[in-house]
């Protein structure tokens, strides 16, 4: 069963009618353990396909499939649901939860997941230990930047989701922490057999991963749609 | 980790907002609470005045002005009953007791009650507090007690007197005029009884005689020394307030006054067995039917009600129907007022809950948004948001009962050993618990409005790195 499987999927902002953006996505799969890259400037629409994926935006037309479930089948507390459960995302600026430690932004998505409270903190504390984490009691705002990015990988993995979203998970990092922060990324997602797409505009990603894609046609106003498809540039 | 961790982490990352909002509702409930506490201690206080008597039978212009003066010593009362009134008043029907006061004179502000021993052995001020004396003895039956005083708890506290102090007492009684415990006017007041014009052919001048002098300078009795020969212990009555002598040297005194501005001048008696019957004056009568063991309800008590108060002449109050009537038709609605503006504060602090909230809302979007990408349904978030209020109303209702219960009992510690007058906190357990979940409501609803907010809250929006 595909982590990810997206087929003929449109979408365009309704409340905005004079703004032409379509994004058009004809077929993507990503099977368990994969890693995809998809290269894209500012405003081309990769944000809008990931909150597609993630179920925070409805398509106007085709299907997105998680672990094998229409994620836009499910309505409200049962998509938030398995939202939770079956994806995990790495933000840009981590989006860690501020006044909260370290091991309890790992535990709040285990929380929110409505995994079973005698889970959780061993969970947690195996994931931060095994990804460096030293303090797992600390609050993440005294956590160095490296470290919390850390955290956020943490978490994204916490619930062994099917496929991990990072969006331009280096941008805020310099170059050594950025590289240490992919391998870390790519290597738990391999080993945790769960799809990883990444979305960056940062040309030294393009190395790390043997499939990539670009968007960077999809962004303007006025421009054609671009379709995306498994393999390679469209 | 539950949700109520996520509550907490949510209230200590806004620290000083959330103590500052807490804050705020404990004020509002400790004023609640301190005025009903006020007012239910008030309350009780005015019903301990009266004691077990159940007629005060005066000559006063209304019932509630005659409770007001001879039992709370609010002013001298303005008009006398005779001797022999009263005597036919004592044989006209089954009483346990009537107890004769005469009230005009002060020390220091303090009020003079002339009266008999009755008072002490036969009234009982408070059902839980009886006559009691802390030192030395009453003043001695007829004749041999007079210029013998006994003091209430109070007047001993505050002025210092010991057993065998002589004092001088002053005639005219004016609270609003000498504030209880001011320096001793015989020490600078030689007020000259030359300087009133008194006609005292006949005892209705009982009230122009006090009147004129509680509402000039007081008249030191240089002349009857009077010795301290008892102190009372506290009862946490208005009579702590006060001063006892014997009715016989009351009159002395101020037959001695009248017949001195006679024309021509006429001798001062020297006992009681020279008063002419204009000259026995009292103010009042402390009365009680004989009632059967264990009831307080004398079933004759509204015919004898009703027959003295077919004497013209007289005033008859039942002391608790007109301390209900003073709390229900003047002091309730001054009450109901403050009660009105507690009330008032406390959905203000419910309006400042709403307002951190919502003015926190903007800052806790992305941990909303967060949180939901992390799997919480929009109404848990709701939820979350909504107990985050609960606990600052229950948090705020706490504290502000804990301090209200604690600063009471301290202020009525302090007024205990400061002024020996014995207060009370009493508060209903149900009125704060009814307190403390209206004040849990108010803060829920406080917190619909930003809970609504976060329920809305645009996940995808929210996330935007320029969010």
């Amino acid at each position: 069963m595909p982590a990810l499987s997206i087929r003929d999927c449109t979408f365009r902002y309704t409340h905005a009618a004079d703004n032409p953006f379509e994004l058009r996505v004809a077929s993507l799969t990503l099977e368990p353990g994969d890693q995809l890259l998809l290269t894209a400037g500012s405003g081309t629409g990769k944000s809008t396909l990931l909150n597609l994926i993630a179920g925070l935006m409805d398509p106007q037309s085709g299907t997105i499939e998680i672990a094998g479930q229409n994620i836009h089948a499910l309505r409200g507390a049962a998509r938030d649901l398995f939202r939770g459960r079956n994806l995990g995302i790495v933000f840009q600026t981590f989006h860690l939860l501020q006044g909260f430690s370290a091991i309890e932004n790992v535990m709040a998505a285990l929380l929110m997941a409505d995994k079973p409270a005698s889970e959780m903190r061993p969970r947690a504390m195996e994931l931060l230990t095994s990804l460096g984490i030293t303090k797992p009691h600390a609050l993440v705002d005294d956590l160095s930047v490296g470290q919390q990015q850390r955290v956020a990988v943490a978490r994204a993995l916490a619930c062994k989701p099917a496929l991990v979203l990072a969006d331009e998970p280096t941008a805020s990092l310099d170059p050594t922490n950025a590289a240490a922060a992919m391998d870390l990324l790519q290597s738990l997602c391999k080993q945790h057999n769960a799809a990883l797409l990444c979305v960056s505009h940062d040309p030294a990603m393009s190395q790390r991963f043997p499939r990539r894609m670009t968007m960077e046609d999809l962004g303007g106003t006025g421009v054609p749609p671009v379709t995306l498809t498994q393999g390679g540039r469209p | 980790m539950t949700d109520f961790t996520i509550v907490l982490r949510s209230l200590r990352a806004r620290a000083f907002s959330t103590i500052i909002t807490i804050l705020s509702v404990a004020i509002a409930v400790m004023l609640i609470l301190s005025l009903l506490t006020l007012r239910n201690s008030g309350k009780a206080a005015f019903e301990r005045g009266s004691g077990d008597m159940h007629l005060l039978i005066t000559a006063e212009d209304s019932p509630l002005v005659s409770v007001l003066n001879s039992v709370f010593y609010a002013n001298a009362p303005r008009r006398p009953v005779t001797w022999t009134k009263y005597q036919q008043i004592a044989a006209q029907a089954p009483w346990a007791y009537t107890v004769p006061t005469a009230i005009g004179d002060s020390y220091r502000g303090f009020p003079v009650v002339a009266t008999t021993t009755d008072m002490f052995t036969k009234f009982v001020p408070a059902a839980d507090a009886p006559w009691k004396l802390s030192e030395g003895a009453y003043f001695a039956e007829g004749d041999a007690g007079n210029w013998q005083a006994v003091l209430g708890s109070t007047v001993a506290q505050t002025t210092g007197l010991k057993i065998g102090d002589t004092i001088y007492l002053a005639h005219g009684y004016n609270p609003r005029a000498t504030k209880p415990g001011s320096p001793d006017p015989a020490a600078n007041n030689e007020h000259a009884h030359d300087d009133h014009d008194h006609d005292h052919a006949d005892h209705d001048d009982y009230d122009a005689d006090h009147e004129a002098e509680s509402t000039t300078a007081v008249h030191v009795h240089r002349e009857f020394p009077t010795k301290v020969v008892g102190i009372l212990a506290p009862t946490a009555t208005p009579h702590d307030r006060a001063i006892f002598t014997n009715l016989e040297s009351t009159w002395i005194k101020h037959a001695k006054d009248i017949r001195a501005r006679l024309n021509p001048p006429q001798d001062a008696p020297a006992t009681s067995a020279d008063l002419r019957e204009s000259e026995r004056l009292i103010t009042g009568i402390y009365t009680r039917l004989v009632t059967r063991p264990g009831s307080d309800a004398p079933a004759n008590l509204p015919q004898v009600f009703d027959t003295l108060r077919r004497d013209g002449s007289l005033t008859v109050a039942q002391p608790k129907q007109e301390t209900d009537t003073l709390f229900g038709s003047i002091i309730d609605p001054i009450n109901r007022i403050f009660v009105a503006i507690a009330v008032v504060v406390l959905i203000t602090s419910g309006i400042g809950i709403m307002l951190a909230l919502y003015n926190s809302m903007e800052q806790r979007r992305r941990q909303i948004a967060v949180l939901r990408v992390l799997g919480a349904s929009a109404s848990r978030i709701f939820n979350l948001v909504i107990t985050e209020c609960a606990v600052i109303g229950v948090a705020g209702a706490l504290l502000g009962t804990a301090i209200t219960l604690l600063g009471t009992r301290l202020a009525a510690f302090t007024i205990m050993t400061r002024y020996g007058v014995v207060i009370e906190p009493t508060l209903s357990p149900i009125i704060i618990i009814y307190l403390i979940v209206a004040t849990i409501l108010l803060a829920i609803l406080a917190g619909l409005i930003p809970a609504i907010m976060a329920y809305r809250t645009s996940v995808a929006r929210s996330l935007r790195p320029t969010a």
